[in-house]
């Protein structure tokens, strides 16, 4: 018979006492934390385990993930899923400024929209954006896919060093360094994959496909 | 005005050709306007009249050979300043390229530095100076005592810096890490990522998982959390003993590290998690912080990270000291370290280098105030970077108030380092900031290393030797009643008394400067 999943409310509770409790359970089955938008920086470095944040996160959700798979059912608060290198971050409703910043890998799925600076210097993690994004997103990105299915804001992809921004909408601006094209068969393949794994309809097709111009942009032209 | 004899003209007869075949070449003597060379009756250049040289150097610039040298006679900083040959060709160089110039190394030139300060020695009026050769000075620096699991315990109040992989060889990161180790230090991986040896061998260890130390007593590594994040993970956190949270640096504050390409081997874009051969510029801020209580926030995650066992540290560069200080300590570190304006670099652009930031001995006084107005003087530490060259720096910075030094440029210099301040090429001739593997192949890291710890121990000594005789037996005594300030512009930026006048300047007396 399946457990029920294990339930830590973290109202009153600071990050210490929080995570420590939530450290604790983790052994056992998934575990659901309520009342936790006050908290930044929870579920940091984990290695494995399944979480459910029940409504909005606090700020640096998921920072340094190393494997764990972190929901969240509302709202993340502001850089969800920091410096990640593994694991996957699912944002049920809209992330805040700076989502999915700085990650070398793992999976980051924002359902609604999500603000400035996403997945700025991402340097090879899957960042998906269901909806919109706001400006200067995947700014200095090194590695990686960032998927927006929305529109974007201004400087797309600005300073673009390596990795791929695969863009259903329309953009305000595009970034220094940026070149726009067409998909080809693997992108299309690899993108219909990644778009049914989590669900959702679009089709791969439709995307344009933005690539840095320069590997070496600054000095060393 | 020219002066008559301001230059002298040196000619390399070995290397001209004229010397070598008479009626060849002379192309001084054809270039040069004023008649400092002519050719004598057997077609043979000789340096006419050298009193007439202005220094033009157009014949060395002509000279297929290079045998021509033209050096002023006296100091430039006395006879051309502020148009020196370094601004000279500076000039030129931005009018050939477009670009302006970049170099490794620190601020050079006069700026108030420790050399405006003299320690007081014990005499009568003082308590009496304590015996170096028979008596005892401790000297430990305790960094998280009553904030953390894992507190650092140094056993002199030294460290190295934050010196990343990248712009150090591999072979220069390990020789610090040996030298940590061997004299009970830390050392510090920069935001390069860390090498794979570093956290073992800093702490005495030949290999990962040994029980037995062979280099005693064993050191600390404290990695370092930056804007690039290169090569940072939740396990690289976990492979030190601190964490350190870099806001500036003393060489560039306000802009972000800088390796160019040429230094970007396979090794090293792979950490970084860059293509080989592309420049990693750090961002100038954290992309992930808008505002202050985004660094508190920071400062708890790391601490959380790891598990509330290790020391987080803070970096500042020098900007508003007593204001940058409060504020890193109000974020909840354990220990502060704020770089001065002569800090040194892998590579910086020259003009932020040589023109930004305060000097140490003026961000030491406002750093101290910070902590002593928070009541956390002495318990969160404060470490002085920037120009430390020895223990006379070193007791300087601790009687302003500091708990301890780094030796960064120091430390490259006891490596080897002749200060040629090219490191930004990656062509070091000493293996230290090149990742050219026949330049490295020159730097042994266990040799290089004993090096290093000689010269922390020998200005441990020294630290030791100013302690005692000021009549210390603890270098957390030393207080700025010891030391006197030489002239009048170090006593007004430091509030040091003067010498002779025995005083502070009458507005430090009156409270205005404190
Ligand atoms: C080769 C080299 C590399 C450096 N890399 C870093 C770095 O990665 N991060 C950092 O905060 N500071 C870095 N610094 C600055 C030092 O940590 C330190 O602030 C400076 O060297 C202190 O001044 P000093 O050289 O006069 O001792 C570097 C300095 C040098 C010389
Ligand atoms: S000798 Fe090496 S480390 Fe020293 S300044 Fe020159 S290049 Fe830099």
């Amino acid at each position: 018979m399946a457990h029920a999943p294990t339930v830590l409310d973290a109202e009153g509770k600071d990050l210490r006492a929080a995570s420590t409790e939530l450290k604790g359970l983790l052994g056992k089955d998934a575990v659901i934390v309520k009342n936790a938008a006050h908290l930044h920086g929870l579920c940091g470095g984990l290695k494995s385990g399944g979480i459910t944040i029940e409504g909005n996160s606090g700020d640096y959700l998921g920072v340094l993930n190393s494997g764990a798979l972190i929901k969240v059912t509302g709202n993340s608060g502001k850089y969800v899923a920091d410096n990640m290198t593994s694991g996957v971050v699912f944002v049920n409703g809209d992330a805040d400024y700076g989502a999915a910043q700085y990650c070398y890998g793992g999976t980051v799925v924002v359902k609604g929209d999500a603000g400035d600076f996403t997945a700025t210097m991402n340097k090879g993690a899957t960042i998906v954006i269901g909806g919109d994004v706001g400006a200067e997103a995947a700014t200095y990105m090194v590695g990686g896919d960032v998927i927006i299915l929305g529109n974007a804001g201004e400087n797309l992809g600005n300073y673009l060093i390596r990795g791929n921004i695969y863009i259903q909408g329309a953009w305000d601006s595009l970034g220094h360094n940026c070149t726009v094209g067409e998909l080809d068969a693997e992108d299309v393949h690899k993108l219909g994959a990644l778009l049914d794994e989590y669900g959702i309809a679009a089709d791969a097709k439709a995307f344009r496909k933005i690539t840095p111009l320069s590997d070496k942009p600054f000095y060393s032209h | 005005m020219t002066t008559v004899g301001a230059f002298c003209v040196t000619l390399n007869r070995d290397q001209c050709i004229n010397a070598r075949m008479p009626g060849k070449c002379a192309t001084c003597a054809e270039v040069c306007p004023y008649g400092v060379f002519s050719l004598n009756g057997g077609n043979e250049v000789v340096v006419q009249n050298y009193n007439v040289c202005v220094g033009c150097r157009l014949c060395a610039e002509f000279c297929p050979e290079n045998a021509i040298r033209i050096n002023p006679a006296e100091s430039e900083l006395v006879s051309r300043y502020p148009w020196t040959l370094g601004t000279v060709e500076e000039i030129h160089h931005k009018a050939l390229t477009g670009s302006y110039m970049l170099r490794g190394f620190g601020a050079t030139g006069q700026t108030p530095h420790f050399d405006g300060i003299v320690v007081v020695p014990s005499q009568l009026a003082s308590p009496a100076p304590r015996d170096k050769y028979r008596e005892e000075c401790n000297m430990e620096v305790v960094i998280g005592e009553d904030t953390c699991e894992s507190p650092i315990r140094l056993q002199y109040p030294f460290l190295f810096p934050a010196m990343s992989y990248g712009a150090l060889s591999k072979e220069a990161k390990l020789a610090l890490a040996i030298a940590a180790a061997k004299t009970g230090i830390m050392t510090n991986t920069g935001e390069g990522g860390v090498v794979e040896e570093e956290p073992y061998y800093a702490t005495g260890y030949e290999k990962a998982g040994r029980k037995r130390r062979i280099w005693e007593p064993g050191g600390y590594l404290v990695v370092q959390w930056s804007t690039g994040r290169w090569g940072v993970s939740a396990d690289y956190l976990n492979a030190g003993d601190a964490v350190e949270v870099k806001i500036g640096q003393g060489a560039k504050p306000g802009m972000g590290g800088h390796l160019l390409g040429d230094k970007v081997t396979e090794d090293i874009a792979a950490i970084r998690g860059i293509p080989v051969g592309s420049d990693a510029l750090s961002p100038c801020r954290y992309y992930d912080v808008l505002e202050l209580e985004d660094i508190k926030k920071q400062v708890e995650f790391l601490r959380d990270i790891t598990n509330y066992e290790k020391p987080i540290l803070m970096k500042l560069g020098p900007s508003r000291p007593y204001e940058d200080v409060k504020a890193a300590a109000l974020a909840g570190v354990d220990a502060i370290s704020i770089d001065g304006l002569v800090g040194g670099t892998g590579c910086s652009p020259e003009v932020v280098t040589q023109g930004v930031g305060i000097p140490t001995i003026a961000v030491i006084g406002p750093a101290v105030r910070a902590l002593k107005d928070l009541g956390l003087h002495r318990k969160v530490k404060l470490f002085a970077l920037g120009g430390v060259r020895g223990g006379l720096d070193a007791y300087k910075a601790m009687a302003m108030g500091a708990d301890g030094v780094g030796f960064g440029s120091a430390a490259q210099i006891a490596m080897g380092c002749r200060g040629c301040m090219a490191c930004h090429q990656g062509n070091c001739p000493y293996g230290i900031t090149s990742q050219n593997p026949k330049m490295r192949e020159r730097l042994d890291p266990e040799e290089i290393g004993q090096r290093l710890a000689n010269f922390i121990n020998a200005s441990a000594e020294e630290l030791k030797i100013l302690t005692m005789l000021s009549g210390h037996s603890d270098v957390r005594e030393l207080s700025e009643e010891d030391l006197r300030a030489l002239d009048v512009n170090t006593a007004a930026i430091t509030g040091l008394k003067l010498v002779g006048y025995e005083r502070a300047l009458p507005w430090w007396e009156n409270g205005h400067g404190k």
